[in-house]
């Protein structure tokens, strides 16, 4: 096999008919061009709320989008492929949280998100804004996939890879966590 | 220990649609004033919500032609990787005889031996008289010119093969 004809033609984005690398031919440069219009917001919301950094978002958008890209896509459409992307967006922040010092997100304290966050972007004067900076980091992933994004259980344990008779408690407790940081005004700054 | 409240299902499928609290019954909403769990959830879901069509309003991503043709390079540099890694594994095999070769050649010359004399041997080795006339095997230039014919066969052959493939 000529190596030429295993690599697809950069320059026409052509993605047919490619041998070794099958993983993109499920969609098209127009079929992408449409998920990404419908999913580009709702991920970038989701990891700039989540990060509580604009810039990190950005940067995590065009790897997911990427990864997304250049990874075995799901087959079961359009819903599938978005929680795929969501999953990798999740895996993106993890390894993020990871990299400063080897540690589970968990063990991470929330004053060192806090810190980060210097986009006047995200510094939300909103309630929840507020709220969501006290969380912990797997609380605010919890949270917003499931009230955000109206996501199951099964499908949150799918994008967070926790388990998922794990995710109704853990939700549950962050819930009632925010509702009150929410509703009282013992709010961190 | 019971989690929540048996009508969140039925409370969060209303404040998806938009229903809530409008377009609920009075009980239902007597039933949230009462009850935490789904008092909670009404709260937490109407933050959010709110939250993220706000977020996605501030969102600037990237033009998606942009990120295709990303992608598109990173799969081409990611193949050609693939491709590149048996050659370059060829080429330090080749090396690697190559200094061996050197390294045993030049022990041998220190030691004074005749490294050529194989040379000489050649055409009896590989029966080459038996192509030869009488005379001709015996005189060395015609071994050096037979040794060339073959080199040279060996190298048009190599290019021949070379240019083939790349036609290919």
């Amino acid at each position: 096999m000529n190596w030429e004809s295993a690599i697809p033609d950069v320059l026409t984005g052509d993605a047919t008919g490619v041998a070794a690398a099958p993983a993109c031919a499920s969609m098209d440069s127009e079929g992408f061009a449409a998920f990404y219009e419908r999913s580009a917001r709702p991920l970038w919301a989701y990891l700039a709320r989540v990060s509580g950094n604009a810039a990190l978002a950005d940067d995590l958008l065009q790897e997911s989008f990427m990864r997304f890209l250049c990874a075995d896509q799901p087959q079961d459409g359009e819903v599938g492929a978005r929680r795929y992307l969501f999953r990798i967006a999740t895996n993106l922040l993890r390894d993020h949280w990871r990299r400063p010092r080897s540690a589970s997100i968990e063990d991470i304290s929330p004053e060192l998100f806090q810190a980060r966050d210097q986009s006047a972007a995200c510094d939300s004067r909103a309630m929840l804004g507020l709220a969501m900076k006290t969380m912990r980091p797997r609380e605010r992933q919890l949270l917003w996939l499931a009230y955000a994004e109206g996501y199951s259980h099964r499908e949150i344990a799918e994008i967070t890879g926790l388990a998922s008779a794990s995710i109704r408690l853990l939700l549950f407790r962050a819930r009632r966590k925010i509702a009150r940081l929410l509703t009282d005004d013992r709010r961190v700054p | 220990m019971r989690l929540g409240c048996a009508l969140e299902k039925e409370i969060t499928g209303l404040l998806d649609r938009g229903h809530w609290p409008e377009a609920c019954s009075d009980e239902l909403r007597a039933h949230v004033a009462g009850c935490r769990a789904c008092r909670e959830l009404v709260l937490v879901k109407q933050a959010f919500g709110s939250e993220r069509i706000k977020a996605a309003g501030e969102a600037r991503p990237e033009s998606p032609g942009v990120i295709w043709w990303r992608a598109q390079l990173r799969r081409r540099s990611a193949a050609m990787e693939r491709i590149e890694k048996p050659v370059l594994g060829a080429q330090i095999f080749a090396l690697a005889v190559c200094l061996a070769a050197t390294v045993y050649l030049f022990s041998l010359a220190r030691r004074g031996f005749d490294w050529l004399a194989w040379l000489g041997e050649l055409p009896r080795v590989l029966h080459f008289g038996s192509l030869l006339s009488d005379s001709a095997g015996n005189s060395p230039w015609e071994i050096w010119l037979l040794i060339s014919v073959g080199a040279m066969v060996a190298v048009m052959g190599g290019l021949i093969v070379y240019v083939a493939s790349e036609k290919r």
